[in-house]
């Protein structure tokens, strides 16, 4: 509790985020205390030291009490603005995670060639090692060495037949 | 006794000592590497040893820690950019001695405080942990109860933040330990109806995720940052007066390091930063740091290496990570079935010695790659980042699928990556949540095996000793910074570089 008073430099200045961030933690509480009140509770004579409920509540109440301190008491400055290249890499790993349903081989591939072009890489050489041959190679690397067999997919199919 | 020599023999096998060697080498290779460090290379490296025996895969884990460490040092000291936040005070006065063409002088002092102060930690290692199991043998419920309490409330003093945030990041991670069904009575809790989730939230996706793919959202976010050029001059190895003007350094501050690493939660960068600041201090030539001491260095890199081994005592003794690397470690003995506790000593006492034993090895070996191979792992800071991060994200999401072999460990790692990612933009670390991620179930079970055997009065916990005594450390864990700050006015602490 020493620190807010060392990173709060003379001018200190509230930023919304000061705030925001403990109303969202505090409303993330409030639904996951409303989950908690809906597990199922064991009969008295079976219970043992707890409700189910009794430790969960505990900890979120403990959340709620910081979260409340943050809202009044921090003064940290806001982080910078979020870069367009962190929202587009965010926006990849979602990409990822479709294109991965669908087969992850697939899904690695593309993301990798696609996080090093992004990131400004435009040797040919580089992004085929990238996106196609440590994909490869990590995929013989798991199914011949640690026995992992990669979910059935698009392209992976092709090797197992 | 016995224990210790089997411990050895076990080490004398062939094929594990070139593992212990190949794993020196990346553990080198990922601490050199600025944006990852041990943390992360021990998360990304444990699905590759689930195959493997325990001691060889705890063994290879326990290396990439001790070896990454030391391996920050390298490019503190040609490039100026730690490669983990332990190495962030090596900067200070190895950067500089770089620029003055004395870069060999900085790295043969780096490397040989790091392997005496690693030395002095696994010999205070294999002394400590023993006894303290043996004192923790008869702990009952409550006292273990305190003791876990004790270890979480540490996490307040995590890194540079704000100990109330780390505090919250450590209660979020508790939280999130209970999803799953209750051990105690068998009931479902915010599962939403997936089978997946009703063992509860698995750890090594979320380590995978807090600490490698929210890296790698940061790498993004700082994609602008311009990198420093490698300075590559000849090495010269310091002389026989320099080393005898740092030994009385390197001793304090492996005490220094090794006490701190027991502490639960506080690593090797709390370590480094209080070791320096203490070679300060006591030098005789306080106003060359900053400038270029070769006791700074020593200060630094002697308390760093030699947390390593502090650290292992309680996670080992007591179940309780000594720092976050500690706690990937923690995580990786239960992935294979060990029961980290007092029991450790009495019924795995073997493995237990010859983990210690491959940390000496390790801390031996890493003194010759420190002095005749960091010329080489210093190139590899050239890699670019646009083919590094692709290649660490291909084996994040691999090793974190490789575990159940199921996607949703997928999901769940690129989701506590940008859960993580935004926690540490707003200030929140993740090696708190990380750890309460590991500590909640046990936290839980202790509390209600505590209520049963006290007759639901909790209060009563409060009534024997040793419990007492755990609460009364986390009520001076939390608020005795803060008291003693107001009463002293304190110098402003080093700031460290992140996590």
């Amino acid at each position: 509790m020493h620190a807010e008073e060392h990173s709060s430099s003379p001018p200190a200045r509230r930023h919304i985020s000061n705030v925001a961030v403990p109303l969202g933690i505090v409303a993330f509480c409030v639904w996951a205390f409303w989950l908690s009140t809906q597990f199922d509770r064991v009969p008295p004579i079976l219970k043992r030291g707890m409700q189910p409920s009794d430790f969960p509540q505990l900890v979120i109440g403990l959340i709620i009490l910081l979260a409340v301190w943050l809202m009044f008491r921090d003064k940290s400055e806001a982080p910078a603005r979020l870069s367009k290249m962190a929202q587009v890499t965010m926006g990849l790993l979602v990409g990822f995670l479709l294109i991965a349903e669908v087969d992850l081989f697939l899904g690695l591939a593309l993301f990798s060639a696609s996080l090093a072009t992004l990131w400004g890489e435009r040797r040919v050489w580089a992004i085929v090692l990238v996106g196609l041959i440590s994909p490869i190679a990590v995929f013989f690397l798991f199914d011949g060495i640690f026995e992992v067999r990669f979910p059935r997919g698009l392209l992976t199919n092709l090797w197992y037949g | 006794m016995d224990a210790a020599l089997n411990g050895l023999m076990a080490l004398a096998d062939p094929h594990l000592m070139v593992l212990i060697v190949a794993a020196t080498l990346g553990g080198v290779l990922v601490g050199a590497l600025p944006g990852l460090n041990a943390t992360t290379g021990v998360a990304l490296l444990l699905p590759f040893t689930i195959t493997m025996d325990p001691v060889p895969a705890i063994a290879i884990l326990t290396t990439i820690y001790c070896a990454a460490t030391f391996a920050g040092a390298i490019t503190a000291i040609l490039i100026n950019t730690p490669g983990t936040s332990a190495s962030a005070t090596t900067c200070l006065d190895g950067y500089p001695l770089a620029q003055r063409g004395e870069a060999g002088r900085a790295l043969g002092v780096a490397a040989v405080s790091s392997t005496i102060g690693g030395i002095i930690s696994v010999v205070c290692l294999m002394a400590a942990a023993p006894l303290m199991a043996r004192a923790a043998y008869n702990f009952a419920p409550p006292e273990y109860f305190a003791l876990t309490v004790f270890g979480l409330s540490m996490l307040a003093t995590i890194g540079d933040g704000s100990p109330v945030k780390n505090i919250l990041s450590g209660a979020f991670g508790v939280l999130l330990a209970t999803v799953g069904i209750d051990l105690l009575t068998s009931i479902e809790r915010f599962t939403f109806g997936m089978n997946e989730l009703s063992e509860g939230i698995p750890f090594v996706p979320v380590m995978i995720g807090v600490f490698g793919i929210s890296e790698l959202l940061v790498q993004a976010d700082n994609l602008h940052v311009e990198r420093k050029p490698v300075i590559m001059k000849k090495i010269k190895l310091p002389s026989r007066e320099d080393y005898k003007r740092v030994w009385k350094t390197i001793l304090r501050s492996s005490g220094i390091g090794t006490f701190i690493g027991i502490l639960p939660a506080e690593g090797a960068t709390v370590a480094s930063m209080i070791g320096y600041n203490e070679a300060k201090r006591w030098s005789k030539k306080p106003e060359e740091f900053g400038n270029g001491s070769l006791e700074g260095i020593a200060g630094s890199e002697a308390a760093n290496n030699s947390a390593t081994g502090g650290a292992m005592v309680p996670t080992l003794a007591l179940g309780i990570p000594g720092s976050p690397t500690a706690a990937v470690i923690l995580a990786g003995l239960m992935v294979h079935g060990l029961r980290p506790g007092p029991t450790m000593f009495t019924e795995q006492a073997d493995f237990a010695f010859a983990i210690f034993w491959s940390m000496m090895f390790v801390n031996i070996l890493f003194f010759f790659i420190g002095l005749w191979g960091a010329k080489i792992f210093a190139r590899v800071t050239l890699i670019p980042i646009q083919i590094l991060w692709p290649i660490v994200f291909i084996f994040s999401i691999v090793g974190a699928y490789a575990l159940e072999q199921s996607m949703m460990d997928v999901w769940i790692a690129i989701g506590a990556g940008i859960v993580g990612f935004f926690m540490r933009r707003h200030g929140f670390s993740v090696v708190p949540m990380a750890i309460g991620l590991i500590l909640g179930g046990m936290l839980e079970t202790r509390l209600g095996q505590s209520m049963v055997m006290l007759d639901e009065k909790w209060w009563l916990m409060a009534t024997r000793p040793l419990s007492l005594l755990f609460f009364v450390l986390t009520i001076l864990a939390l608020f005795g910074p803060m008291v003693w700050g107001r009463l002293f006015k304190q110098r402003s602490p080093l700031k460290s570089t992140g996590e």
